[in-house]
């Protein structure tokens, strides 16, 4: 007994110090680009790692080049209400798929799965034609919806839902609610964690939304983050000390995002095991 | 704030929530997702609407004139400044100029995808390198100004005019060159027993020799590349000869082009000789010299700024004219590398403004080009402007040397080379050639005839 | 047909009516440009026009030396990168949902975090990290293992180990957090059962766990899958392709093809469809392989 307890210490030992490894090698860019921000250039090329005092120097640089808290601004929002229309039209689309099976909605189902394949740059300029047209270039509307209808997170809800038991929507049914009232009060809440994951999925997707966004912003006034730091990034002098202040408070809105999820997270599992 | 910001997307969430919960029997996308985007769009127009007021001068409507380009610190503050120089010679014109700053590559794939796309969404001026210039007037012809007669060009480089032509047209206005100096560590040298005469009017040769001592003696490397892209080198040892990928008649010549193949045997010799330092990235390179690992470089004025960065070598540097090659005669010691231009799209609703503005600043506007050589250190190609004071300026990083003048000398000595447009394909193959030869797998000759053959199947001839 | 009946006489048009919106976006902007861009794999742009050529763009494919190179690159990434990403992601997800974990939310957190940086800072970290003076060769040189600094970028083995190594460290945690949610909606008694049953840790995860996880497994092994074919921005950015296109990706070199070089959006299209018919092959590969072993 004595013997198993000892083994299973050793055990647990082992598996945090495994994990703490995998959090160090995780962590340290992070802590790089925060030391980062906070030194000058020719330190950063120089391979400097301590935290120096070349913060607010970068912050000036900054905001010299670009006004940093409209392109926050622009990337929050469009990002916010990306990930919030896709997660809800995706997942109500997977419970349609997987809980009102028929033969036409395998064949779209597998159509969804298909164009998964479809490189995103052969969809461009067919793409481009159709915003112009449409007279919504340079648009915030425009970078969102192309994307919102993600094949890959309908795939994601439709095998989360699988584990949904489908006698508890019979049995609602038998209480006499409606089709969509079950989806979005009994379904949707014990499906945290799945949401949240898909929110993680869409939030991230959107934050780094590079060439499309690229493609339809005509002007300063409507770039996000990526375009940013992608135009600090190739100056032929590139200042990595305000490149790396611009990535830190690209950053930073993820992480807190992330942080809030991991509640969910958390509250998911608690939630299952009660 | 964490369970604030929780708090108002799960608000957010249930208010969306109920509403379509409420559409229970039509449940159609459209009208959920209409006006959500709607609002946040005409938010914007209002920001929009209050920066043009600003702008505006007097009576008449403002125009806008959209310019693209790359580098915050570069280009794009150059046309910035010449925004502001125009508004206060021509208040009349009455124009704003909408400078957006891209990456270079994005400038290229917006550019591509709009023109491809059937033309709108395209900016009404544009930089282009003049290395893709062929590139864009052939693929799409039509889409860009025929400015001739817009301008007198012969006030102009004629490189830099023959890089923007074609078949008699010309289609910009030629804006900062590439001429191409050696920058090195004077400190270094000297150790190494040599002086500044020393590095005057070298050939690559003498050079090396140079080099050989340098990194004997100090432990420093003599000259910097970057490794996965050696081409500033061999494009500009070949401008050098008056010789380029393409012949005058834009056919590929790389197998038979002997500066290309003294060139990479110039690049190979300091390989050997051990003093060539390969850096992986431009990231590496800029840590090279700022660190003090590295003596010397050849790059455009463009590149100055990055080994200013390194306060602590300041007096350290010197520039002097590329070395030749001795073994070709029409080898001489000035070449040039990159440099744009500024083009104006055909179709552009204020295609007149635009040329005006270009007309009004870019040309007989000595001061503002003084100005930009002064601030950015752009180095435009008005001839007129290299005889103002700003080029008998000395430059302290420098040690006191007169920088801009040794430019303006090297300059009108520069051959001009047919482009060819699709630089971009022959760099890659040439990069590719050469880490071959470096890696041993084949020989100059061998090399040289990979990279043809690749170029060759790659422009499908 | 008739089984279905107890959900109601319009349990079809209710199922259409959730798929709805999704389907319209979908046939809007996905289709309609993925018909129109097929069709341009059959043309040519010449003189700003473009010019039906037939199968010009497809034949010229088998040609290309550095198309074929950038598709053995691809499939180098995938045979290699795919799996150990995987497995280290179900590994590091059952070790984060062990019930002895302390800290959880720290471990989670943290290895999840580097899914979310930009690429334009991972691309510059990696590329000094594995530089001449990067942290690497000081690790390397520090512990006797080098003697002096190795120039990982400029060897075509080491840099693809190096693009491996970048996108393992990106896309790992990321794939934990999909094996993470899927433990936590498998129901706590099943582990209990097992656990009275007297299976250890070994078997209770290949005999209750992984069985379980199956269609995670395959979903992110087909999202992997399909992540490396459409791998771009590490290449991109990291090595450029180089040294002599070791490194270079079909993506990479579809986005040369359009906008590097001179555009050519026809030929870039073709490799396009190219791509997507290799990912279907694959992907029937892989449901095959999947459904024999369950």
């Amino acid at each position: 007994m004595s013997k198993e307890r000892k083994l299973k210490t050793i055990k647990n030992l082992l598996l945090h110090i495994f994990l703490l490894i995998a959090v160090l090698i995780s962590v340290f860019p992070f802590y790089w680009m925060l030391s980062g921000s906070t030194n000058s250039s020719v330190d950063i090329t120089g391979g400097v790692m301590r935290f120096g005092r070349n913060l607010k120097e970068n912050w000036s640089q900054l905001q010299g080049t670009a006004n940093v808290f409209l392109v926050c601004w622009n990337t929050i929002k469009t990002t916010l209400l990306y990930t919030f229309l896709s997660i809800l039209i995706c997942a109500m689309a997977g419970y349609g798929f997987e809980k009102y099976r028929s033969k036409g909605k395998n064949i779209v189902y597998a159509m969804f799965l298909l164009s998964m394949m479809i490189p995103f740059s052969a969809q461009m300029i067919p793409l481009f034609k159709m915003a112009s047209r449409a007279n919504m270039l340079d648009s915030h509307a425009a970078i969102i919806l192309p994307t919102i209808a993600m094949p890959f997170l309908v795939f994601f809800f439709r095998q989360s839902f699988q584990s949904y038991p489908t006698e508890l929507i019979e049995a609602a049914r038998v209480d006499g609610a409606g089709e969509f009232r079950i989806f979005f009060h009994l379904v949707m809440l014990p499906m945290k964690s799945t949401f949240a994951a898909a929110a993680i999925y869409a939030f991230m997707k959107q934050w780094n939304n590079y060439l499309w966004p690229l493609i339809v912003i005509q002007s300063n006034e409507k770039k996000t983050f990526t375009l940013l730091l992608s135009s600090l990034a190739s100056a032929y002098y590139v200042d990595y000390g305000q490149l790396m202040l611009a990535i830190v408070l690209a950053t930073l809105p993820i992480i807190i995002v992330f942080l809030t999820m991991q509640k969910q997270f958390v509250e998911g599992i608690v939630g299952s095991s009660k | 704030m964490k369970r604030k910001l929780t708090a108002a997307i799960t608000t957010a969430a249930l208010a969306l929530t109920l509403l379509s919960g409420c559409g229970n029997t039509s449940n159609t996308p459209q009208p959920s997702n209409e006006p959500a985007v709607q609002e946040p769009a005409s938010g914007e127009t209002s920001v929009k609407d209050t920066a043009d007021s600003t702008a505006q001068t007097g009576n008449g409507e403002t125009k806008t004139v959209t310019v693209w380009a790359w580098d915050d610190n570069f280009n794009v503050a150059v046309m910035k400044e010449a925004a502001r120089v125009y508004s206060e010679t021509s208040p009349e014109a009455n124009i704003n100029v909408d400078v957006v700053s891209l990456s270079k590559e994005d400038v290229y794939v917006k550019l591509q995808t709009a023109l491809a796309g059937g033309g709108s969404g395209l900016p009404d001026i544009v930089l282009l390198e003049d290395y893709v210039s062929g590139k864009y007037l052939n693929t799409f012809p039509g889409a860009f100004a025929d400015l001739t007669d817009k301008f007198d060009y012969s006030q102009f480089l004629s490189f830099k005019v023959d890089a923007v032509s074609q078949n008699g047209k010309t289609y910009a206005l030629p804006f900062d060159t590439g001429a191409t100096a050696l920058y090195y560590r004077l400190d270094l040298i000297e150790q190494a027993g040599y002086t500044e005469e020393d590095m005057q009017d070298l050939t690559w040769d003498e050079f090396i020799a140079i080099g050989k001592d340098v990194t004997e003696k100090t432990g420093v490397q003599m000259i910097v590349e970057i490794a996965n892209n050696k081409t500033t080198l061999v494009r500009a040892m070949m401008q050098s000869c008056g010789l380029w990928y393409f012949d005058k008649d834009g056919n590929i010549s790389i197998q038979n082009n002997e500066a290309l193949a003294a060139s990479f045997d110039i690049i190979m010799k300091m390989k050997e000789a051990g003093i060539l330092f390969e850096a992986e990235s431009t990231e590496g390179r800029a840590g090279a010299l700022n660190n003090g690992t590295v003596a010397s470089v050849v790059n455009a004025p463009w590149f100055i700024s990055s080994i200013r960065q390194a306060e602590d070598q300041k007096g350290l540097w010197r520039a002097a004219r590329i070395p030749r090659i001795s073994t070709l005669d029409a080898s001489i010691n000035a070449s040039n590398v990159g440099g744009s231009s500024w083009y104006v799209l055909e179709n552009s609703a204020v295609k007149d403004e635009a040329i005006a503005f270009l007309q009004g600043v870019w040309e007989g506007n000595t001061d503002f080009y003084d100005t930009i050589m002064r601030n950015q250190g752009a180095m435009g190609s008005y001839i007129p402007a290299y005889d103002t004071g700003v080029y008998d300026e000395e430059d302290e990083f420098f040690g006191g040397q007169k920088l801009n003048g040794l430019f303006a000398e090297v300059l009108p000595d520069v051959i001009p080379v047919n482009y060819g447009g699709y630089v971009a394909e022959a760099n890659d193959a040439i990069t590719t050639a050469l880490a071959n030869l470096f890696e041993g797998k084949t020989d100059i000759n061998g090399a040289l005839e990979q990279a043809e053959s690749q170029l060759a199947n790659q422009l499908g001839r | 047909m008739k089984h279905k009946k107890k959900a109601g006489p319009n349990y079809n048009r209710y199922g259409w009516a959730f798929i709805a919106a999704a389907f319209l976006l979908y046939l809007i902007f996905t289709i309609y440009p993925a018909v129109e861009s097929l069709a341009l794999a059959f043309q040519s742009l010449e003189g700003g026009k473009y010019v039906f050529v037939g199968l010009k763009n497809f034949k010229r494919m088998f040609g290309d030396a550095i198309f074929l190179q950038s598709l053995k690159n691809t499939f180098l990434y995938m045979i290699i990168q795919v799996p150990v990403m995987l497995m280290l992601a179900l590994l590091l997800a059952v070790m984060l949902n062990s019930r002895f974990l302390k800290w959880k939310g720290m471990f989670r957190t943290s290895i999840f975090l580097p899914c979310v940086t930009s690429l334009v800072a991972y691309s510059i970290l990696f590329k000094m990290m594995f530089s001449l003076d990067g942290i690497v060769n000081q690790f390397l040189m520090h512990l006797g293992i080098l003697e002096q600094p190795y120039q990982f970028l400029q060897n075509s083995v080491w840099a693809r180990a190096v693009i491996i190594i970048a996108m393992l460290w990106r896309w790992t945690g990321y794939n934990v957090i999909f094996y993470l949610s899927a433990l936590q909606n498998i129901p706590k008694e099943t582990f209990e059962a097992a656990r009275v049953d007297g299976a250890n840790a070994a078997q209770t995860l290949f005999r209750v766990t992984i069985p379980q996880l199956k269609p995670i497994v395959l979903l992110t092994a087909i999202m992997s899958t399909n992540g490396t074919l459409q791998l771009f921005d590490e290449t991109m950015n990291i090595t450029q392709g180089g040294p002599a296109n070791s490194t270079l990706t079909v993506s990479h070199y579809i986005y040369n093809q359009s906008f590097v070089y001179a555009p050519n959006f026809g030929y870039a299209s073709a490799i396009s469809y190219m791509v997507v018919f290799l990912m279907i092959i694959l992907a029937i590969i892989q449901f095959s392989v999947a459904g024999k072993e369950g």
